[in-house]
Parts: structure tokens; sequence; C-alpha cells
């Protein structure tokens, strides 16, 4: 590290995490907790919240994004590589970015995105063709861009990156085309890499032995969504994608390590210091990239250092962050494919649930009990709340060759029912679920908590929902006129505290009227 | 990945198939497309459920390779296909050469008379009450006018005599009881978490708040009598499946 960017790191970092009014990282702390330390909107005055302001973007695509909040300004990003810089009272654009797009990507979700990282005066976003790029944060100008995968081999790059000192660590998505995932850090101030861990263990690591013959090459293992850090421990966390083919297992005989993992990761080298592997052998493509959320539980009496995930697989996790020994599981949702996680930490597998030609129906479903959304843990009431959605699908197994940057998945899902969401508080100490608000539908949106004692999260039909985060009562709710796919943040300017959130093109801003 | 069904849930119905001729690569390569994409809809041996029946080598936006192409990347305006304009060249090339290999071009055996078919739709069945063809019929169920190039034989057959077996989205039952004691049964015209929206059979429309009605549920269920396999006679049955067959769109 340069000397210049220390002194930069130690005014900026207790900067960050003394300003509750700002939002500056994907997940809020580098904890991931998503939870605002703000009280003015709280559980008697949350019945007035309305609209202070809304954007409307008119972008096509999803609008997945976690704005980040600093200095009364948002920066947001948007699909197809654009991004906005808006003042945070007023919703008043200040710049906008765009960068064309190439043809020819291969995507398997869309053009979207989920966020900036910032430092200082700098943002950092990834494109969706693979180039991870840094602007001046007040004028939205290029300050330099670097390639980190070839979009022609079937990458494509959609997570917002996350700081660690003077690092900016990127994840990687594409596991639907025969890629090989990874976790890369790149200099803030260069945009030159540091390191690189790859996520599907090739010859020479020890993991290797888990992938018959030469099919690591087209292991998968992508990581795209934004790990978590311990400073403390100087570990990165970081959750890794299905392994490919996605639900045919045929051609790849092991555990295939790294997928469907949990890996710590040393900040400075980028080395595998644990990793936890949730799904061996995953055959329905269940990711295990949602946020690693870090809290220090106290489990049987014990206190200790806890990584906690409400895995897609359908059970909820606790591990210990510092070894990534397994402390317990629990089912949350409809599972049919294993008894329960054993005390080695190893699923207890139900026979009979591989994909096959003519389907196999599973529990849950392609889409996982919960997927992606982002997870929110409150501090005051010890919670982790997440959407979850319980549904069961038919698996087939097909047949497909290999070709470079081609959809390579050698199965496919139907359904053939129809599922039902809830959103859940569950008490990751025991695995307990709390409280849950039962839904109609799944949903794509993450959740905010906040200490004035709640829980906001959106329903799949464009509800913002404000529950009372002990009791899951609902005390607040706003039809945002599209589905939500994006978590809310929370930030406040001159004391007041607004909640917001992308719904369908258009960001919505929340307040308690003057 | 994320999501891989998006654009609609479906009911499989595995009626039995013929295998297809010899697949070459690009219809095998289609073959696995079709399964992920098209197969929600069309059936995972593209025999037709929801969408289109494919096998039969006539397809409503045209029947040439470059109508397929078209159809796959743009969509059908005014039906429920979508565009797929991300897909490349290729595997629309792909998916047409399975398309092909899936046509068995044998016409399903339709053996009634679909005149009498038409008499008996308006009249024994009384079906124009909740069904519309063209501009003449209800509103309460899903319209017909194009149900012989949107639904398969089999589909529509089922749809008959099993009402229940997969209802068409938008067209489940809403069942609300008010505070009064009111029960109030009608057809989907919007249900949430929080708010029930229905149609009676009356054609009134109503809109519920949850929290202010005893109850409100949404089942996938039909509000179609599921009595036409005795009010027909099997002859009458082919009558009326000759007569669906024949509705193709407004000429």
């Amino acid at each position: 590290m340069k000397p210049s960017s220390l002194i930069c790191l130690l005014l900026i970092v207790p900067a960050l995490a003394q300003a509750p009014e700002d939002w500056t990282t994907y997940g809020k702390n580098n904890a991931g907790w998503r939870f605002s330390e703000l009280t003015s909107i709280n559980t008697n005055n949350v019945p007035s919240l309305a609209p202070a302001w809304i954007r409307q973007f008119g972008s096509n695509g999803g609008n997945e994004t976690t704005p980040l909040v600093v200095g009364g300004l948002m920066y947001l990003t948007g699909p197809s590589n654009t991004a906005w810089a808006l003042d945070a009272r007023t919703g008043q654009a200040i710049w906008s970015y765009k960068k064309a797009s190439p043809a020819g990507l291969n995507l398997c979700c869309g053009q979207v995105n989920r966020g900036f990282a910032l430092q200082g005066d700098k943002l950092f976003k990834v494109n969706i063709e693979g180039v991870l790029v840094a602007l001046e944060a007040k004028s939205g100008v290029t300050l330099w861009e670097t390639k980190i995968a070839d979009y022609k081999k079937g990458y494509s790059a959609t997570a917002a990156p996350l700081m660690v000192k003077n690092l900016v660590v990127t994840g990687i998505a594409g596991a639907e085309f025969g890629t090989r995932g990874f976790v890369e850090a790149y200099y803030a101030d260069t945009g030159k890499r540091a390191w690189r861990f790859d996520t599907v263990a090739a010859e020479g690591d020890p993991g290797a032995a888990s992938w018959g013959g030469d099919s690591w090459k087209r292991g998968g293992a992508s990581t795209w969504i934004t790990g978590t850090y311990d400073p403390e421990l100087n570990l990165i966390y970081w959750g890794t994608g299905n392994p490919g083919p996605d639900m045919n297992g045929d051609v790849r005989p092991g555990d295939n390590l790294y997928t469907c993992s949990m890996v710590a990761l040393d900040a400075e080298t980028g080395k595998l210091k644990w990793h936890y592997q949730f799904t061996p052998h995953d055959l329905h493509d269940w990711d295990a990239i949602s946020d690693p959320v870090l809290a220090n539980l106290t489990v049987k009496g014990k206190p200790v250092k806890a990584l906690i995930q409400a895995n897609r697989n359908g059970f909820f996790y606790a591990l210990d962050r510092t070894n990534g020994k397994f402390l317990h599981a629990r089912a949350y949702t409809k599972v049919t494919w294993a008894d329960s996680i054993g005390p080695d930490g190893k699923p207890v597998l139900i026979g009979g649930n591989e994909p096959s030609e003519e389907g196999t129906r599973t529990c849950p479903g392609l889409g996982g009990g919960h997927n992606w959304q982002a997870q929110a843990y409150s501090p005051q009431t010890g919670l982790l709340y997440f959407p979850s959605s319980q549904h069961c699908m038919l698996f087939y197994k097909t047949k497909q060759d290999y070709l470079d940057g081609q959809w390579y998945q050698a199965s496919t899902v139907g359904e053939n029912e129809h599922g039902v969401g809830s959103i859940i508080a569950i008490d990751p100490a025991t695995g307990d679920t709390k409280w849950h608000f039962d839904m109609v539908s799944g949903t794509s949106a993450g959740m905010l908590a906040t200490a004035g004692g709640l829980v906001f999260g959106s329903d799949g039909q464009g509800y913002l929902i404000a529950f009372n985060a002990r009791t899951g009562k609902v005390l607040w709710k706003f039809q945002t006129g599209a589905p939500v796919a994006a978590p809310p943040i929370s930030y406040a300017i001159n004391g007041r505290q607004y909640v917001a959130v992308m719904s369908g093109q258009s960001l919505i801003a929340f307040a308690v009227p003057k | 990945m994320r999501f891989l069904i998006s654009l609609c849930a479906s009911a499989f119905l595995c009626a039995a198939q013929t295998p297809p001729p010899a697949a070459t690569q690009a219809s095998e390569n289609g073959r696995v497309v079709f399964r992920i994409y098209c197969a929600p809809c069309h059936g995972i041996h593209a025999q037709g459920g929801r969408g289109p029946d494919l096998t039969r080598g006539t397809y409503a936006a045209g029947d040439t390779d470059a109508d397929l192409h078209r159809t796959i990347v743009s969509g059908v305006t005014g039906t429920e296909m979508p565009g797929f304009p991300d897909f490349s060249q290729n595997i629309v090339g792909d998916l047409v050469a399975y398309i092909r290999s899936a046509a068995q071009r044998e016409p399903p055996q339709i053996k009634g008379s679909f005149k009498d078919g038409e008499a008996l739709f308006w009249a024994k069945g009384g079906c124009g009450a909740c069904h519309k063809i063209g501009s003449k019929g209800g509103t309460l169920g899903p319209d017909l006018t194009r149900a012989g190039r949107q639904r398969s034989y089999a589909y529509l057959l089922e749809s008959v005599v099993h009402p229940d077996a997969d209802i068409s989205p938008g067209f489940e039952t809403i069942t609300v009881v008010t505070r009064d004691g009111k029960k109030i049964v009608g057809v989907h015209r919007g249900y949430d978490n929080f708010n029930a929206l229905l149609v009676d059979q009356a054609g009134k429309f109503y809109s519920f708040d949850k929290n202010e009605v005893t109850s409100a549920k949404q089942e996938y269920r039909s509000l179609m009598p599921g009595t036409y396999a005795k009010l027909f006679s099997p002859a009458e049955l082919d009558d009326v499946l000759a007569y669906l067959m024949t509705l193709k769109g407004v000429q």
C-alpha cells in the first residue's frame, strides 16, 4: 500500500463508519447489515410516511441497484451501463453516465446492475460486458476502466463492488455459459489488479479432486452478489454460484469445489483462508451468492463471530466466520431434497431428487427458498430479515455439448404448481423463525432494517411495506406502481430521514411530511 | 443464475409423443433452448399447452422459416407470445430447426361437425354467456376468438371436460366474505397481499381491501361448470371441439 492511500484510508474509513445519515456501501456497513441507525422515522410515525419525490428514469430493463448517499448526493446505477448522481433532497439529476454495451452479450438475466462502491471522490461500478469503471464522484467523468472478463466467453458483470481499504473487490457472473468464476481486487487509484481468487479449483489446488476430468474448466461458481468484510480478521467473505452445467451433474462428478460455497479470502492476498460448501455437487442451481451477513451471536451460551445466510437451497445457516466451521442450519421453507444438515455440516440427502429426462419434482424450485435478495440484520432485535419463496419445480436433464461462450446448461425446469412467498424474521442464534408475513408470491426485492424499530421490504406486486421489526405487524404500505426488484435504503439530510427504493423505472424517496 | 422461467407459469400436458425424426445438431441445440424458453407455454415436446401446438407444421404467424424467425425474435402482438430479441441468429436458427423436426405434419383427427358444434356452443352449451367469439358473447371467461390457433386440440378438450385442469392467468376464482356475512364469488381482476378485485357472474365489479372483509381467497379453479362431459354426448363433444378448432381469429 502506498503511503498516500494509507492516509486516505485513515481519514475516510472512520468517517464512513460514523455517518448514520449516509449510505456508503452496498450492505450499509462492511458486515452487510443494511441497518440504518436513523430513528426519526419510527414505529410511531411511520403510518404517515409519504413520497417526498419521485425520479423517473425511463430506462429499459430491471432496476436492482442499491443507491449510495453521501453528503446529500445520491449515486445510483441503472441497467445497460447507466448511472446518475441526484440531489438526494429533491431527486434533481446532477450528472448522468452512459456507456453503450457491446452487441453479442450472453446474459442469463438481463443488463442489470446492483450499484456503486464509493471511496473518497471516486465511484466504482462494473459494466455489463465485464469492465470495472472508476468515475469521478462530482462529475461522473471516467477516471479509468479495466477489463475484468471476456463477454464473448459468456462472462458478464452485475454486482456492486466492495471497498476493502484501497482495493476495489469485484465478482463476476456467467455460470450458465461454461465460464469459471473468480473474485478479484483492483487498486482504487490505478485500476491495476492486486489479486485474483479462482472460485473453481484447478489442478494444483487441494479442491481439484472434486471435479471429474477437465470439467472444472467450465465449472461456473460465479460471484454475482457483493461480499462482506471483517476488518479485525482481515477476511473478505464471498458467496459462489452454481456449478456448470447447472442441473446436469453427469459431466462433473464430485463435490465441485468451490461452487455453492462461502469462501473466506485474505484481504491482502486473496488467498483462501477457509471454505464451506452448502450444496455439494449441486443439481438445482442453488447458488450460495446471497450476501454473507456478519454478526456476533451467542450460540448455546457461547459467543461466536458468525456468518449467517438464508441459502437458496432452503436452509438458513450459521457458520463460525473465523474458521468456516458449521454451527447450525434450519429449513425455513419447504425442502424435499435433504432431511437436515448433519453435525458435520453436510446435507442428509433424500434420494430421488436428481433431475431426469421426464422431470423430477424438487422443493425448493430453481429460484430457491431465498435467492439474491438483500437480507437485513438488526442489532436492535438480533433478527435476520429476508424474503422467501415456497415453491417446487420439475427439473429436467438434457444433453448438450459445450460451445465456447454459448449457453451451457444441459438441463431445464418446468413449473406446474403455484408458489407462495413470505418475509421471514429469523433468530440467527437458533434458526427459529420469529415471525413471517405470508404473501401471494415471492419477491425480487430486498430488505432494510432501521433503529426506528422498523423493517422495510416489498412484495411481488409493487407494495413497499414497513413492518414492526419485533412483531412483523404491517405498520404502513404504499403501492409504488411497479414490482420492486431492489432493496430500500435510508439516509438523512439536515436531520430529515428518507427511505428510498427503485421501483420499476423510478426512484421513490419517502419521508414523514413536514 | 437468477431466474430461468419468467415468461409464464404452466401446466405440462405430457401427452405421449412419437419421437422426432433423426435430430441434427442444430435441432438438438434448438431442443435444449426450446425446453428452457418455449416449453413453459408450448409444452415440453412442443405439443402445445397454454401456447399453440407446434407439431402441426402450420403456424398462426406464418409458415416460412423467415416467419418463424420473426415470430421468435419479435413475438406476436396481441397474444401471450413474447419476443426474444436477445437471441442470436444461431439460436433462432436452432429453434426453427427443432420446431421443424418436431412438426409431425399430421393434423389431429377432427371427427365432429363444426357446424353442429357452433349451434351446440351457443344454444345447448350456453357457452357464449361467458366466452366471446369475435364481438359476440360474454367476458367472464377467456376470449375464444383465436382458440383454434392458440390452444392445442388436447388442451381444448381438457378445458371443456375439466375446466379446473389449467387456469389461464387472470381467470382464477376469488371468493370474498364481507363483514356483514355476504359471500361474493367471481373472476379475478386483481389479487395481491392487500386487495381483492373481482367481477361476479352478473358482471358487477368489486374492489375490496382485504383488511376490511372477513375473508378473501383466490383459488386456481374455474367458475366454469365441470358438467360438460355429462351435458354433451361424446358425439356432441366432438362437434364442439371441431367448432373450437375452426376459431382462428376474426377474418
